[in-house]
């Protein structure tokens, strides 16, 4: 008896997060596809959203390849920035992180949890608000222009905020690089100390531990702190909107985000959501595969 | 204040778009904007759309929109519904919370709550109100909104008797073109559009040159300086710079033009595209702005302290000839307070309650009670400023944004969306 009900209580705890899934994630992608598929009004340019698969129509589709692949491609303009902002991003985003999460897992000792606290306690305040404060601090009377200038001294006034490409990235890093320290503190601090030192004992150099131990070993870490700040990044438009405001740094999740509140091209926006989403799949599914055979193996 | 697309852009510092923040805030924005337009699928007016066409209401073509069968106005001399509550739906920040107040205790004895609604930009207001699930009493749009609130049904005719108080208001407002009789709609406010700028950071005087709107193109001013995230204002603008008049064409040629155009601008200086200019230009994140004629008056209150009000300037073609637009109010036919409505429009056309709704807005009302000079000598307004008094005559001369047909929109909104894309 005790076996029976055991048999069904395991599933049943599933069933909240079953749940979860399907009202909010599998009902409103259902919703967008339905959009993307569908009609606008002719009058009043709401998306006609075709609920029935069978009625479904490629004109939105079509409309959104041709503007990415067809004679006017403005869609690919934006495209191409915000991959140029990402890989630029991620990048720095790794160089500053690797030496604070290798610090942090290597030599804070018993004071990790404080520094790992530390770390993220800004992270604390809504992305948001933190973008704001930046708004404040990058004016051309702020704070960071009087540190540069010397208070004054020296003639230097940069207007941060006028559609910058490097003031949205800077944007980007600040606010997503916890995403890459945390799995890659996670990664480092897995390295048993005694790997590094049976190293050190069989002749390698500081260097050729770090370059052919730690490295190595910290490759998954690498990728899922890459592939965790890449994907929100791809789709961030706020960074842009409050930083730029110029439609010069428009990046994906802008001309989404526009595009979702144009009468009649709730449907173009809907395409370019599920293209993006079909390409950013494409990354994910690869890490979850060499992380599960990695996992198998090991 | 025409549709408005886009709404993250308002994200600035402002106490009045904090909410949208916290709105916005949320990561699951995205897929509820899709949700509300799945909602607003599911219409009142689908029948209407599909069979009816859509009237343009024009200054050479007035219309004398229908009353819809079953829809007549209430009979006069009602008393106020009963501990109602009456639901108004505006932009954030456009009304003075003061007129809400002093309904309240004119009508005490109905036990009558107010409550506000705001939102982002009429495209959403009106995807909201057709879906009909927050029964709003009033709303406040412009009137290039009023040919779809008919024909969809949405609106509600009004008794004439409830509100003696149009005989303040400019007696244009009692035949306006886009809705003959003032059968629907009451004036709310007037403005023009034109440029802002402060004089300490812009040293030529932009109302001096040939044609001011090709400051938007000059790489002098090059990231420092925004045009209005409003597709249709705009695209008006750049249709006036290239020398038209007609704010509402749909000319396949012309609208190339404005689009060569506005990419153009994007590469000369980088324009932000923002509907905060009103805080952006007395804060100094901007020199020079396309601006409505109440952002400016709104900024004087947004200078630092020690700043010069005197540094604010704002241009409107001085013979009239440029954009101008009133907002008007609607009793919508969802609402439960019919009555309570047409006396609330009263209330806001009292000389008393438009003047502190001006002063807290920024934006002026019809009132005939107002003279630009009185404006300015009672200090209201600082000389520097008084182009942005709406002037009557404007009427006549001005360019009006109309409801476009659904072509043309779209041809419009394509262009708004390239521009978008700084493609």
């Amino acid at each position: 008896m005790a076996k029976r009900s055991q048999r069904f209580l395991w599933p049943a705890l599933a069933i909240p997060s079953f749940a979860w899934l399907a009202l909010f994630l599998a009902i409103p992608f259902y919703v967008v596809l339905c959009i993307a598929f569908g009609q606008v009004d002719p009058i009043f340019r709401t998306s006609i959203p075709a609920w029935n698969p069978l009625d479904w129509r490629f004109d939105q589709f079509a409309i959104t390849l041709d503007r990415i692949f067809g004679a006017n491609n403005f869609y690919l303009a934006p495209i191409t920035r915000t991959i140029t902002y990402v890989v630029t991003a991620v990048i720095i985003s790794l160089i500053i992180a690797f030496p604070v999460a290798y610090f942090t897992a290597r030599y804070a000792g018993k004071r990790k949890g404080l520094v790992l606290v530390l770390l993220v306690a800004p992270f604390w305040i809504s992305y948001m608000m933190r973008m704001l404060a930046w708004v404040n601090l990058l004016q051309t009377d702020g704070i960071v222009n009087s540190v540069i200038s010397l208070g004054g001294l020296l003639p230097v006034e940069v207007n941060w905020l006028s559609g910058k490409p490097y003031t949205v990235v800077m944007g980007l890093i600040y606010g997503y690089v916890p995403y890459m320290i945390l799995p890659l503190f996670a990664a480092l601090d897995r390295i048993s100390p005694s790997l590094l030192e049976a190293a050190r004992d069989l002749g390698a150099s500081g260097f050729d531990v770090f370059r052919r131990v730690v490295i190595p070993m910290s490759i998954p870490g690498i990728a899922a702190g890459m592939l965790l700040v890449a994907l929100p990044m791809m789709g961030d438009y706020f960074t842009s909107d409050l930083l730029s405001g110029s439609p010069d740094t428009s990046m994906i999740g802008n001309l989404i985000n526009g595009t979702i509140q144009t009468p009649g091209q709730s449907g173009q926006a809907a395409a370019l959501l599920l293209l993006v989403l079909l390409v950013l799949a494409a990354p994910m599914f690869l890490y979850t595969r060499t992380v599960a055979r990695s996992e198998t193996r090991s | 204040m025409a549709d408005l697309t886009g709404d993250i852009a308002r994200l600035g510092m402002s106490r009045r778009r904090i909410l949208q923040a916290a709105l916005l805030a949320g990561p699951g924005a995205m897929a509820l904007a899709a949700c509300a337009r799945a909602d607003s699928s599911t219409p009142t007016g689908t029948a209407a759309s599909g069979a009816a066409t859509l009237q343009i209401a024009s200054p050479t073509n007035p219309v004398k929109w229908p009353i819809n069968p079953g829809n007549e106005a209430i009979a006069s001399g009602l008393s106020p519904e009963k501990d109602a509550v009456l639901r108004l739906y505006n932009y954030a920040d456009y009304l003075d919370p003061g007129i809400i107040k002093s309904f309240e205790e004119k009508y005490a004895d109905t036990g009558v709550k107010v409550e506000l609604s705001t939102f982002n930009d009429t495209l959403e207001a009106m995807a909201k109100i057709r879906g009909g699930s927050v029964p709003f009493d009033i709303y406040f749009p412009s009137y290039d909104q009023i040919g779809k609130l008919v024909l969809a049904n949405l609106v509600r005719p009004l008794q004439h008797s409830y509100i003696p108080n149009i005989a303040n208001v400019y007696p244009e407002f009692l035949n306006p073109f886009y809705d003959l009789e003032w059968q629907y709609t009451t004036p709310y406010t007037l403005y023009t559009t034109g440029i802002g700028w402060r004089t300490d950071r812009v040293s030529e005087d932009i109302a001096a040159r040939p044609n001011p709107y090709d400051v938007f193109w000059d790489p002098q001013y090059q990231e420092h300086l925004a045009v209005l995230d409003d597709y249709r204002e705009v695209i008006g603008m750049t249709l006036l710079r290239n020398g038209g008049t007609d704010v509402n064409t749909g000319d396949d040629a012309l609208l190339a033009a404005v689009r060569d155009a506005l990419l153009q601008m994007n590469e000369k200086t980088q324009p932000r595209v923002t509907i905060t200019g009103y805080t952006d230009l007395p804060e100094g994140r901007l020199d020079l702005s396309q601006a409505w004629s109440g952002d400016l008056i709104m900024a004087v209150s947004y200078l630092p302290e020690g700043t010069d009000p005197a540094i604010l300037r704002y241009w409107f073609p001085k013979d009239g000839a440029g954009v101008v637009n009133n907002d008007v109010m609607v009793s919508l036919k969802g609402g439960q307070n019919p009555v309570l409505s047409q006396l609330f429009m009263n209330h806001v056309m009292d000389a008393k309650q438009a003047m502190n709704n001006f002063a807290y807005t920024g934006y002026q009302p019809p009132q005939v009670s107002i003279t630009p000079e009185q404006l300015i000598s009672d200090g209201f307004i600082p000389p520097n400023l008084q182009e942005a008094i709406v002037l009557p005559g404007y009427f006549d001369s001005g360019y009006r944004l109309l409801e476009l047909p659904p072509d043309t929109e779209a041809k419009y909104l394509a262009i708004w969306q390239q521009f978008k894309a700084g493609a």
